[in-house]
């Protein structure tokens, strides 16, 4: 057994060392889908929770998904935009958090949600709003595998990681004009289909699933120091060939 | 596009309004305009290879400006001198993409300057969605059966919240070599043909339950 206070320790560094991290990547010129997916995978590795999504305003009176931990958050968060009913939904609409903290209780508000959820295997849902000015424009959104409420720390560091996302998603630093935000808005929202089609062409050619054929397209931005849906509209539109990203062993012999 | 372009004239404070498509990921050609001053900007655009349609496509993002004549004259040199005598207020250009499928461009223009509230932006988003479903399905024969159905179902908007629709275009670009539009296409034809829902074709190829042999057509 690990002395708490001990793990409490090591998990605050970790939380430390990933703000100092984002917000050094915030200053320089950035690649907003990866700080997205890094953020995720953040929350999941400081914040009590199994699975992590961020979602966008489509400003067509939905949301949309904008990154996730796993495919498996993803999933759900569609589910309940499909369903029109939720705690993220609810949560973008007020404008304030929703927290669920036993989705079980929730079976009457939320009749497609909340058995959904179950099933997955998610019990608890944590919706934090995403805001800019008095306006929301997303939610972040934490599920649990256990029943529970976050507790005050791990609600603020949420709300940090919020903001984050924010100001990540909203780059020119003082939005004022309404015309910038919908072209920033839409622009996140188009790259993160370009990465899902990039994901499928690289998963076709190489065998590899949905998560790790992104972790690949990532590696490969990344490494060759290219914004993520640049590299994606490149591999669907075929200047850049799946070999190129996965290396001359990997690609599958069809 | 006709229809399109008059209601989105009709739903918002706009004046005019243009759809162009964009060919083979480059070439533009505007199938509809709604009044000579719009489709004088199209063309101008096209000419001059600038204007706030034109980097709307090529940067892959909207490009709103409510107020032309503050617009810096860095930005479009030629484009906003040459304009100087049409009566346009404000430009809001939506490129009609979904990811790395380029379809067109749907240009508004106002004579008043101003910004669009968000129910009137909503509406323009919506109409843009419209467009994109009419757009491909104009590349399909299944658009013009009989009995209209087919104009229907192209007309039906697609989920963009749908990852594995994505997912599943990009495995038939990798499958079967052809351009993103295409696959997109074909995955909405082979909707309409066996009378099922884009979706679930999605689930069944990203699932590796369906070939993507099948959409080799």
């Amino acid at each position: 057994m690990t002395d708490p206070s001990l793990r409490d320790t090591a998990r605050e560094t970790r939380l430390l060392q990933s703000f100092v991290h984002i917000a050094d990547t915030l200053v320089d010129d950035y690649d907003v889908d990866d700080v997205l997916h890094e953020l995720t995978e953040v929350c999941v590795d400081v914040l009590d929770t199994t699975a992590v999504g961020l979602m966008l305003a489509d400003q067509r009176g939905g949301l949309q998904t904008l990154a996730a931990s796993s495919e498996k958050a993803r999933l759900l968060e569609l589910f309940q935009i499909a369903a029109n009913e939720g705690p993220c939904l609810e949560c973008f609409r007020s404008g304030d958090p929703v927290l669920v903290d036993n989705i079980a209780e929730y079976t009457s508000r939320w009749p497609q949600f909340a058995p959904t959820a179950l099933k997955r295997d998610f019990h608890s849902a944590h919706s934090i709003p995403l805001r800019l000015r008095g306006k929301t424009i997303g939610s972040l959104n934490l599920f649990g595998q256990r029943p529970g409420s976050p507790g005050e720390q791990d609600l603020k560091v949420a709300r940090a990681l919020a903001d984050t996302a924010t100001i990540g998603i909203l780059h020119e630093r003082t939005i004022h004009r309404n015309e910038a935000l919908t072209e920033q808005l839409q622009t996140a929202l188009n790259s993160r289909i370009s990465i899902e089609q990039a994901k499928g062409v690289l998963a076709h050619a190489s065998g590899l699933d949905m998560d790790q054929a992104f972790q690949r397209l990532r590696q490969y931005a990344r490494r060759t120091n290219n914004p993520l849906s640049r590299v994606a509209n490149q591999l669907t539109e075929g200047i850049l060939r799946p070999d190129q990203i996965l290396g001359p062993q990997a690609s599958r012999r069809s | 596009m006709f229809r399109i372009c008059h209601a989105g004239v009709e739903m918002l404070p706009v004046d005019g309004a243009s759809i162009s498509a964009v060919r083979d990921g480059a070439e533009r050609e505007t199938l509809y305009a709604t009044d000579e001053i719009i489709a004088r900007v199209e063309s101008l655009q096209f000419t001059l290879g600038e204007g706030p349609c034109h980097e709307a496509c090529a940067s892959r993002r909207p490009v709103l400006v409510p107020d032309l004549s503050i617009a810096p004259q860095t930005r479009w040199p030629v484009f906003v001198s040459e304009i100087d005598g049409l009566p346009i207020g404000a430009i809001y250009a939506f490129p009609i993409q979904y990811g790395a499928v380029d379809i067109g461009v749907l240009d508004l223009y106002r004579r008043h300057i101003g910004w669009l509230t968000d129910t009137e932006l909503n509406t323009a988003l919506q109409i843009v969605d419209l467009a994109a479903g009419a757009l491909l399905g104009a590349q399909s024969e299944t658009v013009h059966d009989t009995d209209g159905r087919g104009l229907k179902v192209w007309l039906a908007p697609l989920p963009r919240n749908r990852a594995e629709i994505h997912q599943a275009t990009g495995i038939l670009v990798a499958a079967l070599g052809i351009p993103a539009e295409q696959a997109l296409a074909r995955l909405r034809s082979y909707a309409f043909t066996t009378d099922s829902v884009v979706e679930d074709i999605a689930n069944d190829i990203v699932n590796r339950r369906t070939e993507p042999v099948v959409f080799d057509t």
